[in-house]
């Protein structure tokens, strides 16, 4: 196998008669890698293969050269690895403080000094070094979302794996956050999945859509966004030709189509545009609704 | 708030405790009212050579105290008992642990042995059908995903899964059982501790069950086989005693000795989710 | 027009488990409480502990302020009585300082007589045990039994000093500027 930090040949994952995942081929270096996808296409299952969290039942998954289906190398994995999972709940009555302390424990900190400062530096990545006595049950979801961020961040991982991180965070927290991820992925791989095309463009170099258990695409994000290019348009009301039309904030009407017309107001594509387009203008995927030009 | 004011000289002497009783109270009475004198003394305190603390060192001490999780008394008998610190934490975060569920077993409990001390025979049946499941109820709990909000990320962690599920096991029979064992003595049988071997058959079914479902799923099916068969056993012999010969308590040490096995050898399904659903 | 958070106002964050709100408090009193404390024990480590015992005993209750009063005059009530009670689990005793001070120089008690008027003349005649008294019940508003575990005496010495006091007191001022 290549030496990518993650790699998988015809990966895939079945439950009972369903087809999670199939067929993935993907190579990994470090860097922001964005996992884009309707409900259901198997983001969150593609995440927990990678977090060594299920084991694949077709083809083969490897993490920084280890195998997880080898128990010794599957903690190896586990000892590089951080995981934020979709849905995160947390023990009755902890703080902030003693949930990631807890994380801490589970990930080998024995000494309680040095687990304590490393406690405090992941509060303080993720804005809650002022929170971290305060009970979970009483923060808001964001506040939430980001303590269960901050024990991911435990131990500065070469791997981290985030299954939507920035669902309810607020616009000011998304910006420190997108800063927070950009400076580790300097040196980590850090693989994200998210349903908002705007944090993919912000923050990944490369993208990953995925739709029904496959991979759609695999590339850099510009790349994507250029597919669109001339396929966008505006117009005062929507045009039949297109295969998505949504009204925009302006009142006009922001169309993407599969033809390239040269009777029509262009605009500059966004990614949200490629992927709906990629998409195929599946009603599955509702548009954000505001233009991002 | 403009006004009077300590002057540079009274606040040096007094911070250098060189002033009179008087002047002491008269300045300090000025300071707890005085926010900007206050931030004076501060600053004259905050010097090396005049500092009566090291307030840094007294700041971290403090919040230490006011962040930093204190171990539970569970957590305190486990370090006792032997385990490291780190271990003992570990052990005692467990849903199982929860007041509100040990108290309605306990409550369980109660209204068992209290039905067995006086109601004679059909009481010990009922004390008979309750006793050996508590204990794999209760180990189910303190790792079952429904139960256990926070295991996705726990379960990725270098930490053994299986460590983690063995010792929370021991620490809760380690709990359950002398509180059986004590009740049991109200019990009018010559038996008082026969149901102890149908229990730990029950945890190791428990356990070995868990590899393929889920174990609360696994506990309250096991749970309620057993309170189904009870009553009929209860119709058939009359007196609970017949039930917890000789040869049904071998059978139960073979039903956990199997089940152990079973465990161990699919053991490695725990380390990873599984698809319960 | 300084914009800095009141006091009250942390408060308020404290009880919503706002750790920098607790660590401006601490930045704000620390000092002049330590040096406070400083001057009725000269044990250091125990007035650490008092002052570490006050902090987090405002974290534990801060709604124990009823918002009467000076927040400064609630956070002194609590620091003295946790030092107190670190005295009271000492066991030996911890020499309270004793602010005795020199004897003022002719020029300052010229100043004292201005400023204080015959209080201070009268309080310097004292003893430095019937001082201490003083102190600790009158201006600290101790009880007699903690005043009498802040000085390490008897709680009888303490109702018995305070009398003579109180009466050297009156006589003094009865008597008039010497």
């Amino acid at each position: 196998m290549a030496t990518a930090s993650i790699s998988l040949r015809a990966a895939g994952r079945t439950f009972g008669a369903t087809r999670a995942l199939a067929d993935v081929d993907l190579d990994l270096e470090p860097g922001v890698i964005g996992l884009l996808g309707p409900n259901g296409a198997g983001k969150t299952t593609l995440l927990r293969l990678l977090a060594t969290a299920l084991p694949p039942t077709q083809g083969q998954v490897r993490v920084l050269g280890l195998d997880p289906e080898v128990p010794a190398e599957r903690t190896g994995i586990r000892r590089q690895l951080g995981y934020l999972p979709q849905e995160v709940g947390f023990p009755h009555g902890f703080t902030a403080f003693a949930f990631v302390d807890y994380i801490a424990l589970l990930k080998e900190w024995t000494q309680p000094a040095a687990r304590h400062a490393e406690v405090r530096r992941v509060l303080g990545l993720v804005g809650l070094s002022d929170l971290g006595s305060k009970r979970i049950r009483a923060m808001s979801g964001g506040q939430r979302r980001r303590v269960a961020l901050a024990q991911a961040l435990l131990g500065s991982p070469p791997v981290l794996i985030l299954d939507e991180p920035t669902t309810g965070v607020d616009p000011e927290q998304r910006v420190t956050l997108r800063t927070l991820l950009a400076e580790i992925a300097r040196a980590s791989v850090v693989v994200l999945s998210t349903h908002q095309t705007e944090d993919v463009a912000a923050l990944c170099e490369r993208v990953i859509v995925l739709d029904r258990g496959r991979v759609r695409y695999d590339g850099p994000v510009t790349d994507l966004t250029a597919q669109a290019a001339g396929r966008v348009w505006l117009a005062d009301e929507p045009d039949p030709a297109a295969k998505v039309s949504w009204r925009t904030g302006t009142g006009r009407y922001r169309n993407v189509g599969t033809r390239v017309r040269d009777d029509v107001e262009h605009v500059e594509p966004s990614l949200e545009d490629a992927y709906l387009l990629l998409r195929g203008g599946s009603p599955e995927h509702e548009p954000a609704g505001e233009a991002a030009s | 708030m403009t006004g009077w004011h300590l002057d540079d000289d009274t606040l040096r002497r007094y911070v250098e405790r060189t002033d009179s009783l008087a002047e002491g109270t008269s300045a300090e009475q000025h300071l707890l009212s005085c926010e900007p004198c206050r931030d004076r003394v501060n600053a004259a305190v905050g010097v090396i050579e005049l500092s009566p603390i090291d307030f840094a060192a007294v700041w971290e001490r403090t919040r230490d105290t006011i962040e930093v999780p204190r171990p539970s008394v569970l957590e305190r008998l486990l370090r006792v008992a032997g385990l490291p610190a780190h271990e003992a934490r570990l052990v005692a975060v467990a849903s199982a642990f929860r007041g509100v569920w040990l108290t309605g077993l306990a409550a369980v409990l109660a209204f068992a042995t209290l039905a067995a001390a006086f109601g004679h025979a059909r009481g010990t049946w009922l004390f008979l059908a309750v006793a050996p499941v508590v204990p794999c109820l209760v180990v189910a709990s303190s790792y079952d995903p429904r139960l256990d909000p926070a295991l996705e990320p726990e379960l990725v962690t270098p930490y053994p899964a299986l460590r983690l599920i063995l010792l929370r096991t021991i620490a809760v029979l380690v709990l359950a059982l002398p509180v059986l064992l004590l009740l049991g003595l109200f019990i009018p049988t010559e038996e008082p501790f026969a149901w102890l071997l149908p229990a730990v058959g029950f945890v190791a079914v428990v356990l070995a069950a868990s590899t393929w479902f889920s174990p609360l799923r696994s506990a309250i099916a096991v749970s309620s086989g057993w309170l189904a068969v009870v009553p009929l056993l209860a119709a058939r012999s009359g007196s609970p005693e017949a039930v917890l010969q000789a040869r049904v308590q071998a059978a139960f040490l073979a039903l956990a000795a199997a089940s152990f096995v079973v465990f161990l050898a699919r053991r490695r399904r725990l380390t990873q989710l599984r698809p319960w659903r | 027009m300084d914009s800095r958070p009141g006091d009250e106002t942390l408060l308020l964050a404290v009880a919503e488990r706002d750790m920098g709100a607790f660590r401006t408090l601490y930045e704000r009193h620390a000092g002049w409480l330590a040096i406070r404390l400083a001057r009725r024990c000269n044990d250091r480590d125990l007035v650490a502990d008092a002052v570490q015992d006050t902090f987090v005993a405002v974290w534990q209750k801060p709604q124990g302020f009823r918002g009467d009063g000076d927040i400064a005059a609630w956070l002194w009530g609590i620091a003295i009585r946790r030092l107190v009670s670190r005295l009271r689990t000492r066991g030996s005793v911890a020499a309270v300082f004793e602010n005795a001070g020199t004897a003022p120089a002719a020029e300052d008690q010229v100043l004292l007589s201005v400023e204080y008027g015959d209080i201070g003349q009268a309080l310097a005649r004292l003893s430095p045990e019937m001082r201490a008294v003083i102190q600790a019940v009158v201006l600290d508003g101790l009880s007699a039994r903690e005043a009498a575990q802040l000085l390490h005496v008897p709680v009888s010495s303490v109702k018995t000093r305070l009398y003579r006091a109180k009466a050297h007191l009156r006589a003094a001022l009865a008597e008039g500027p010497s």
